[in-house]
This record gives C-alpha cells, sequence and structure tokens, in this order.
C-alpha cells in the first residue's frame, strides 16, 4: 500500500509516543548544544527538526561504530594467554549477538535515506551481512524533506535529495502547521494504518503547498555539483597523478571523511577476551590508514599516501557506480565538515573542474 | 560447500565458524606445518579456494586450502607461523580445534587447461595453493598434456613438501626445484624461479600456466610467460591479501575495483592487466 496522507503539528508527538510503545525511538538531538546527533529519545519536544546534518550519520544505527558479534564461551578448559589453546567445545559455545531490537528513526534527510539502498545491496545481496540484515529488517525510517539544506549541501545535484520520491518508508514534507505524510513501504504503511485516525486525505492545497516546499528548497542551495562530469573527466584520464599526489599532501589521514560518510561500509574484524568468553567485535576501519591492507609478514601494499586517497575517490566515484549503480557519494557534504585538509568531495570537485576550465582558457 | 550451506541455513550466519578438530599435524619445515582439520560435516571446495581459519581470541585469517576435497572431510591447511594468528594455530595440538568457515573464492579454472601443456610456477609457500591442483592433473593425467613444475625456494631448508615432491617426478612431473641461497647439501639449482623458462619444454602458446609465489615473483614470471607467447587468459594466478570478512563486505582485501575475496583469489593476467589489480 502506498499513499499520502496530512498529519497535524499537534498530532506529532502523540503519534512519536505511540510509535514508542513498540520500538525506540531514534531521533535527531542537539548535543551540548552544538551538534545534532541521532539518539534515543527521552523527551519528545527536544527533538530538533529544522536542523544541520547530523554528525556522524544515521549508518550508526544499521552499521555501529562497534559491534559485537559472536560470543564463544569455553565450556571445558580455562583459557590460555590470549586465549588460545582449542578447547573443546559444542556448537552451542558460540552465542549469535546480533542485535534485534526494533527501532524507528525518525527525522533522517533525503540524502541518508538514499544512502541505505545501496548499503543494503552492498550487506545484502551475495553474501548476506546478518548483522547489517537485521538491523535493517527491523528499523523504520521516517524521513524529513530538507527546507533548509546546509551551505556544505550538494545532494541536489546527485538526485538523492532534497526529496525523494521512491526509496524511503515514510516521508514527511513540513507544511508549518501540519505534515504532508508520503508512504513508500509496506513497513511505513503498515504504521500509518496502525494509528490511521490521526492521518486526512490531503487536499488541492496541501499538494501545492508540498510542491512550494519542494521548489523553495531547491532554491536554496548553495552547490551545484556534476560528480557525473568528475566521473568522466577521471574515465577520460584527464585527472593527472600530480593532482591526486596534490590531494595525498594534504592528508592527515585522520578517517574523519570514512568514519562520517553514510556510505562507507569498511570494518575490521578483532577478539576480545572477557571474563565471560571472548567476544569477536567489528569496528569501523578506514582505508585511509596504512595498516588496512596490512599482509602477513608486515608487508604493506598501499604504503604511499597516493595510493589511498586516490583509491577512496576512485572507489566513490568509478567502482561504487559500477558495482552498485550509484556513486558513493549521496551529497550530505559531512565530509565538507570534517575534513581538515579540505580535500572532500565537493572541494575536489570543484578543484577539478576549476583545472578543466583553465587549461581550456590556455 | 554443501555442508557449509546446510550449516548456515541453521543459524543464519555466515561468520559462525565450524568447528574443525585438528587431526594431524605434519611439521614440514622448521615454520610451515600441515594441519588436517576435520569438520562435523564434510565440507566440499575447490583447488585454489579459500577458508576463514580462526582461533578464538587471536583472530581469524584467510588460508588456501592445500589438499583436494576428500570423503572424510578433511581439508589439510599449510601454514607458515608469521604473525598473531598463525602462531595460535601452530600453538594447537591434534585433537584441539579451529574455526573454520567458507570455502570462498573462486578457485582455479580447471577447464582451461584440458588437453593442454601446463607450468605450474611457484615460490616458497606459494606451493600450498598450487599443490590440490598438481594432485588432481597427477589424478587424471588423461586430461592435461606435459606438466612442469618450477619451484621455488629460499633455502633448500624451506623446501615445502620436499618428500612429495620426489612422488610428483615418478608420477610423471617435470619439477625443476631451485633455491635462492644454496648450503652444503644442495647441488641443485640456484637462482629465481623465472631464470629457468629453458627448462620447460612445451610450445607456451598453447600451454596454460598457473604461478603463486611473492608478488614480485608473481609479477614477473606472468610477463615472462607472455612475452613467451602465452596468451594473457591462460596466465592464471592467486592472490595473497588482508581480509577480515572473507565475503566481500569488510574491504581490506581491495585491488583495483575487485575484492579479493570474492572477485578472486584466482585472477588472469588479462583480468589483472585490465582491471589494474596488482599496481
Amino acid at each position: 500500500m502506498k499513499g499520502e496522507f496530512i498529519l497535524d503539528r499537534n498530532h506529532l508527538s502523540y503519534w512519536l509516543r505511540q510509535m514508542r510503545k513498540s520500538r525506540e525511538l531514534i531521533g535527531p538531538l542537539m548535543d551540548g548544544g552544538k551538534d545534532i546527533v541521532f539518539k534515543s529519545v527521552d523527551k519528545i519536544h527536544e527533538l530538533v527538526l529544522d536542523c544541520p546534518a547530523s554528525l556522524p550519520s544515521p549508518k550508526e544505527f544499521l552499521f555501529p561504530q562497534y559491534e559485537s558479534m559472536l560470543r564463544f564461551t569455553p565450556l571445558h578448559l580455562p583459557l590460555t594467554k590470549g586465549g588460545q589453546g582449542g578447547v573443546s567445545l559444542s556448537e552451542k559455545a558460540i552465542e549469535d549477538l546480533s542485535d534485534k531490537t526494533k527501532r524507528v528513526i525518525f527525522g533522517v534527510r533525503s540524502c541518508d535515506i538514499s544512502a541505505l539502498s545501496l548499503m543494503d545491496k552492498f550487506y545484502i545481496e551475495g553474501h548476506k551481512d546478518p548483522y547489517y540484515a537485521r538491523r535493517r529488517e527491523n528499523t523504520l525510517f521516517i524521513s524529513i524533506v530538507c527546507n533548509n539544506p546546509d551551505p556544505t549541501c550538494f545532494c541536489i545535484g546527485l538526485g538523492t535529495g532534497p526529496y525523494l520520491e521512491k526509496g524511503f518508508d515514510i516521508q514527511m514534507t513540513d507544511l508549518g502547521d501540519r505534515y504532508f505524510v508520503q508512504i513508500g513501504s509496506h513497513e511505513g504503511a503498515k504504521t500509518v494504518k496502525a494509528m490511521s485516525f490521526l492521518f486526512r486525505r490531503p487536499q488541492k492545497t496541501d499538494y501545492e503547498d508540498q510542491y512550494e516546499v519542494f521548489l523553495s528548497s531547491k532554491a536554496r542551495f548553495h552547490k551545484r555539483i556534476n560528480l557525473e562530469g568528475i566521473r568522466q573527466m577521471i574515465l577520460e584520464e584527464k585527472v593527472k597523478d600530480d593532482f591526486w599526489q596534490w590531494v595525498a599532501g594534504r592528508c592527515f589521514e585522520c578517517g574523519g571523511c570514512v568514519y562520517d560518510c553514510p556510505l562507507c561500509t569498511c570494518f575490521t574484524v578483532t577478539d576480545r577476551t572477557y571474563s565471560e568468553g571472548i567476544e569477536r567485535v567489528r569496528l569501523w576501519d578506514t582505508c585511509m590508514f596504512k595498516g588496512f591492507t596490512r599482509m602477513a609478514g608486515g608487508v604493506l601494499p598501499n604504503e604511499k599516501m597516493v595510493k589511498r586517497t586516490k583509491r577512496w575517490y576512485y572507489h566513490k566515484l568509478i567502482y561504487y557506480p559500477e558495482s552498485l549503480g550509484g556513486f558513493g557519494c549521496v551529497g550530505c557534504g559531512r565530509c565538507t565538515i570534517t575534513c581538515p585538509g579540505k580535500i572532500d568531495m565537493a572541494s575536489i570537485a570543484a578543484r577539478l573542474k576549476g583545472l578543466v576550465l583553465n587549461e581550456e582558457e590556455e | 560447500m554443501k555442508g557449509n550451506l546446510k550449516n548456515n541455513k541453521k543459524n543464519g550466519n555466515i561468520y559462525i565458524p565450524l568447528n574443525g578438530r585438528i587431526e594431524e599435524i605434519i611439521q614440514l619445515t622448521s615454520d610451515v606445518r600441515l594441519f588436517k582439520a576435520k569438520t562435523e560435516i564434510p565440507i566440499d571446495y575447490k583447488p585454489g579456494q579459500f577458508f576463514m581459519i580462526s582461533v578464538w581470541g587471536s583472530g581469524e585469517i584467510p588460508i588456501s586450502v592445500t589438499s583436494l576435497p576428500e570423503k572424510n572431510g578433511m581439508p589439510e591447511l599449510c601454514i607458515r607461523k608469521t604473525g598473531v594468528v598463525t602462531t595460535a594455530i601452530h600453538s594447537l595440538q591434534t585433537g584441539q580445534f579451529v574455526g573454520l568457515r567458507g570455502p570462498y573464492g573462486n578457485g582455479f579454472p580447471m577447464d582451461i587447461s584440458k588437453g593442454r601443456d601446463v607450468v605450474i610456477v611457484a615460490g616458497g609457500i606459494g606451493i600450498a595453493p598450487l599443490r590440490p591442483l598438481i594432485q588432481q592433473f597427477i589424478k587424471k593425467p588423461n586430461e592435461t598434456g606435459k606438466v612442469t613444475l618450477l619451484y621455488g625456494s629460499r633455502t633448500p631448508d624451506e623446501i615445502i613438501f620436499r618428500d612429495e615432491v620426489e612422488d610428483w617426478k615418478k608420477s610423471g612431473i617435470t619439477v625443476v626445484l631451485t633455491v635462492d641461497k644454496g648450503n652444503d647439501n644442495w647441488n641443485g639449482n640456484i637462482g629465481l624461479v623465472t631464470g629457468f623458462w629453458p627448462e620447460v619444454r612445451t610450445n607456451f602458446k598453447n600451454a596454460v600456466a598457473y604461478i603463486c609465489g611473492p608478488e614480485v615473483m608473481i609479477k614477473a614470471a606472468m610477463r615472462d610467460l607472455f612475452f613467451l607467447g602465452m596468451p594473457d587468459d591462460r596466465i592464471i594466478t592467486t592472490l595473497e591479501s588482508h581480509m577480515k570478512c572473507g565475503v566481500g563486505k569488510c574491504g581490506h582485501c581491495y585491488a583495483g575495483p575487485k575484492y579479493i575475496c570474492t572477485d578472486g583469489p584466482v585472477f588472469s593476467y588479462k583480468e589483472i592487466k585490465e582491471q589494474s589489480i596488482l599496481k
């Protein structure tokens, strides 16, 4: 079931409170009065909806920075140092720790929702990643059409915002005294249906007001970035090695771009020994680090910084479209905020465009 | 494969390893051991595929299969003690367990060697993933032409499967052994494997090659064979990489646009050139 409804602004907190009875409610909250962070919502009136993009992205709830995967409990023999020693074990000794909490994440931006469709392809197709898949199944996303994009935002050039045509569970447009509610998935429909008395059918004026919000939102973007143009430049080998050298020279290897990116997916796995047993945990990792590809015997195939920075851009701009059908960038602008070297996606795109223009002028 | 699928269905989690009971350990050289691990359900696999092997508390690493699948379901794993996990594996005794996930990866293409001469080039522990191929060629001698193995080690003491090499010779395989540095008991070849192409008596244009070893050796061997006239889609190698998942998610084994775990670990020279995999 798909559909369009109107929700009175006064009914929003009631609706969220009702939803919270069956799901953990996550939403954008002001953290220390400065940054917006997606957190479990205690007081619904503290939700900040007209806010700048959250740091970090809500991918945290599908692919957490730290996630316990498995717990191994030795049955018979005590562990030796470092947890070694093949203890006798049965299958029951391995416990699956995947998170099955039901959640609703409210107030997500369109760009982050767009990122989900590629994340889903990446983690679920082929070998299915059970940790991501289970969290995804249990999470409902309610997105808000951005009517106040940040100066760093550029989703508009990528078709990943400020509003979406598809790919969302529930999309809401703020019309002042009411919300225009669009349903995009079965789970979204179920949620609205359960509280159908809160919603009414939209009138002609509601459609007109929604359209106006779409238009005014589009007009507020500062950045117009054409990543397809950049992709073509790279494919046509117009971007020379000295450019990537320049990028590498400015990289601090902090990994900030990767951690904040809603479409960066890499992780490392490590075993931690606790008194109750050994946990196999996974943590975010970044290809910006030299040790990311370290091999047996300490060989570092990507020791040179330029290989790593260049690869990140190639991955986002060339390999992502080839393997998943879309750019590894949704224009959320988080790397622009985070990158201390000013070599974020938007800056690189602007600089490359400038380089070519200059060359053409010469 | 069948067995593991059965297991996966049961718990729906690809990251849960099977328990592999170590039935036999053979010391091959000072730092290389061969482990035979028995799983509760027999696992099917192909030469060139790999398993994620773990010791709880130490971690998980990719190890290629060193044997052909057998009915008793005991994959053999040839492991050199180099890092944290391999050291932990080396500390295990028979009767103890390793975690085992897989098999993963594409495996060696076998059909391209049908009716052709085969050149196998191994460097050091690179012999390990090539051993099941050799076993396969010995098992079915009529399916291929002449099989030649060029096998280089650092020193004579580091030659892995030295006894088996003699058996392979008896089974009709031409073996050229060479070492970087000899000792008093060594009166064989000294030098890089890539210096011994004249010993391979074949028409390279019609032959097929399987290569594994250190990256520099792989690169040199592929290039040489290509210049000797072997078509690049019949020069096959298997690549090693750091991996955390084995199933194309963790990102550690990237090589150009490919992931070594799911797109490889076996690649042809053609793919390697076209996709800039080894750079």
